[in-house]
């Protein structure tokens, strides 16, 4: 009988770039160029309301937006409230809320 | 056997009109009669009352007089009104003279239209210098236009409207017509000597340069080509900005029987983008413009695009909502709920959401009978909040922090961004937890908040005031009493507080407290907009400082060693780019306690 070292507890998590739909990040860049200036400071999630009541965070959807991973991408889009003040905060000036709205739209829900 | 005076040359005038009027009637028709239910009620209520009466005396000021430009610009009012005003005179006096002359109240319209032509010898004396009188007028207001054209500068403005294929086929053919009319008029003067002091004297003048065989010829083609004139403008109307010629009518009356704009658009909507007449009146008012950050977004061009088929979402989500240009607009159209409203229905398909964790937002029920709401950028000032705690202690008033742990959004910003479900939800949710608290005064720091508060949330008897109005009326009942210094305070007007809920008066009877109040160049209803609003979604950091310094420069200039405002977010967008400490009204009045 095969021994069991408890590798299957975790879900599968294998990023697959290749098959990863990535244009979207770089949709949003070019509409957003302040983007690019991101230094994931975190300081948009520690303000973030909806982040103080659930997972979501900027920095997640950042990440989960240049690895192309739509799917859980949309699910955090769906906390976001639009209050706006993750872009008051952004030491950087990026326009956090413009990429939210036009993460949305590229990615519309079912 | 009725006379029908027909001649050949009325050919084009008539085809225009039936064309025109029939196209009219049916979109003007059809749009009444598929307003929603609750619109239809409230027309059928009020159209035997004084609301009619009201709605044709405002018909006659702002289609014919156009009185609200006057207000804003008088060589623009004199052009607009020359034209609609004289014309609609040379309509009636017209009608005046066919029906005097041949002794019939009923007369084609073609005949009064074309009269000399009919009837080159009907002279009645006073009339004809009327009609040349009128015409002159027409014409004085035509050329104004056409100065407008090329030098905008002349009448103030900056910039003027760029056209369609439809605009430019109407404004050629409206520029041919009243000339023509003078020469068709002049030229039938030079065959029958007839004609008061325009037409009369251009007549002889056209005698004796034309040998009086040709006269006869020249005449007939005068007449062919004002009335194809006639006929071409009126068949571009429908598809021209001119077609806000007639659609302003009912949109005064629907307006008078309080029929609603919705965010959620109805076709009151398109009988509002009608009404537009692109007098680009939106366009200078507009800081965007001012500040050369978008030329091609303003509400004129908005109206017009979803008028020609769907405006952009992108062109959509280019603006403040300030309310800087609806305050301008001479026909009254609800410029930011339209812009809403296109908003709303770009992004029907993008606004899923899911804020089933607000309900854990934790929330102790207080024994205060008066709440503060901080709101999400109120949050971000939290000087302002400690300002709030020292005036109530001061005051001796129990105020209950709503959002002091955490809090949610008040909807607004998802509601300016046409997410209206999304903004209900949170509405829900904030409504059941003030009507549950007990509260009877809900007072908030930020005018976003304080504005779909009064608008949108219904909640019941609770009274909803801006802290402003709040600490004004402490100390009118002497319950809080400051210091007066000689420190000047420039004032500030937030956009959703003055534009949006008309609160000028109390920021300022309570900064007259504490020191010399200075107002900057623009203010109250004509403040400008510091560039942070929530309501444009695409406006980097660096656009929004370059209007906030503007801004900031012009309170500067007043000379104070304070910028005031009620608005946290103002307060932050101020104090990124002016030079002078920007105070919140609350912080400048706990600083005098």
């Amino acid at each position: 009988m095969m021994k069991k070292f408890g590798f299957t507890i975790n879900a599968k998590r294998a990023i697959d770039l290749d098959i990863n739909d990535r244009s979207i990040a770089r949709q949003v860049a070019a509409r957003v160029p302040s983007w690019s200036l991101c230094i994931g400071c975190g300081g948009c999630s520690a303000t973030c309301t909806a982040g103080a009541l659930t997972d979501y965070n900027f920095r997640k959807l950042h990440l989960l937006a240049r690895r192309g991973e739509t799917s859980a991408l949309r699910k955090q889009l769906n906390n976001c409230m639009l209050c706006g003040k993750c872009t008051l905060q952004c030491p950087r000036g990026v326009n956090t809320r413009g990429v939210i709205a036009a993460l949305m739209e590229l990615l519309p829900g079912e | 056997m009725v006379n029908l005076y027909f001649e050949p040359f009325i050919i084009p005038f008539c085809i225009g009109v039936v064309f025109l009027f029939s196209v009219m009637w049916t979109k003007f028709i059809s749009w009444i009669s598929a307003l929603p239910k609750s619109d239809r009620r409230m027309i059928r209520r009020n159209i035997f009352s004084s609301a009619t009466l009201m709605a044709l005396w405002e018909a006659f000021r702002e289609c014919l007089l156009h009185l609200r430009i006057m207000r804003v610009n008088g060589r623009l009012w004199y052009m607009h009104t020359s034209l609609a005003f004289g014309w609609f005179l040379l309509i009636v006096f017209g009608k005046v003279e066919a029906i005097l002359y041949l002794k019939s109240p009923v007369v084609p319209i073609y005949v009064d239209v074309f009269f000399r032509k009919y009837f080159p010898f009907a002279h009645i004396g006073w009339l004809g210098v009327v009609m040349d009188a009128l015409l002159l007028f027409v014409l004085s207001g035509l050329t104004a236009a056409i100065i407008k054209r090329f030098r905008p500068s002349v009448y103030g403005m900056k910039r003027t409207t760029t056209h369609t294929l439809g605009d430019k086929l109407a404004l050629s053919t409206l520029w041919f017509i009243f000339p023509l009319r003078l020469l068709a008029e002049s030229f039938n003067s030079a065959i029958y000597d007839s004609g008061s002091f325009l037409t009369g004297s251009l007549g002889v003048v056209l005698a004796a340069i034309f040998p009086s065989k040709a006269l006869p010829y020249i005449n007939e083609t005068m007449w062919w080509c004002y009335s194809i004139a006639l006929g071409l403008f009126f068949v571009s109307v429908p598809v021209s900005r001119y077609l806000h010629i007639f659609a302003e009518i009912p949109l005064v009356f629907l307006r008078s029987f309080k029929v609603r704009t919705s965010v959620r658009a109805t076709t009151f909507t398109k009988l509002q983008l009608a009404a537009c007449s692109r007098c680009g009146i939106c366009i200078d008012p507009c800081q965007l413009a001012a500040n050369e950050i978008s030329c091609d977004t303003q509400s004129v061009y908005l109206l017009r695009d979803e008028r020609e088929g769907g405006a952009s979402l992108a062109k959509a989500d280019s603006c403040l909502l300030c309310g800087r240009c609806e305050r301008m607009c001479p026909v009254g159209i609800k410029l930011d709920t339209i812009r809403t409203s296109v908003r709303h229905n770009r992004r029907k398909d993008t606004s899923t959401f899911d804020y089933g964790y607000i309900a854990s937002a934790d929330v102790t029920l207080p024994s205060a009978k008066t709440g503060f709401f901080s709101g999400c950028m109120g949050r971000l000032t939290p000087s302002v909040q400690a300002s709030m705690k020292k005036i109530a202690d001061k005051s001796g008033i129990a105020i209950w922090f709503i959002d002091q742990e955490e809090g949610i959004c008040c909807g607004r910003p998802q509601r300016m961004a046409g997410n209206i479900d999304a903004a209900d939800s949170m509405r829900e949710r904030i409504e059941e937890m003030v009507v549950e608290s007990g509260i009877t005064t809900l007072v908030t720091s930020c005018p976003i908040c304080l504005r779909t508060f009064t608008e949108d949330y219904n909640l019941g008897d609770i009274r909803i005031i801006h802290h402003s109005q709040f600490i004004a009326e402490l100390m009118e009942q002497g319950l809080l009493d400051v210091e007066h210094t000689e420190a000047g305070f420039a004032y500030h007007d937030p956009c959703e507080l003055g534009r949006g809920l008309k609160i000028y008066d109390q920021p300022r009877q309570v900064i007259a407290r504490l020191g010399q109040l200075h107002e900057p160049a623009h203010h109250r209803d004509n403040a400008l907009c510091c560039g942070g609003s929530l309501a444009h979604m695409g406006l980097e950091l660096d656009k929004r400082v370059m209007i906030a310094s503007s801004v900031s420069r012009e309170l500067e200039q007043t000379g104070a060693d304070c910028i005031v405002t009620s608005c946290p977010l103002c307060k932050k967008m101020l104090a990124k780019s002016s030079n002078l400490r920007v105070a919140d009204i609350a912080e400048a009045v706990s600083e005098h306690i």
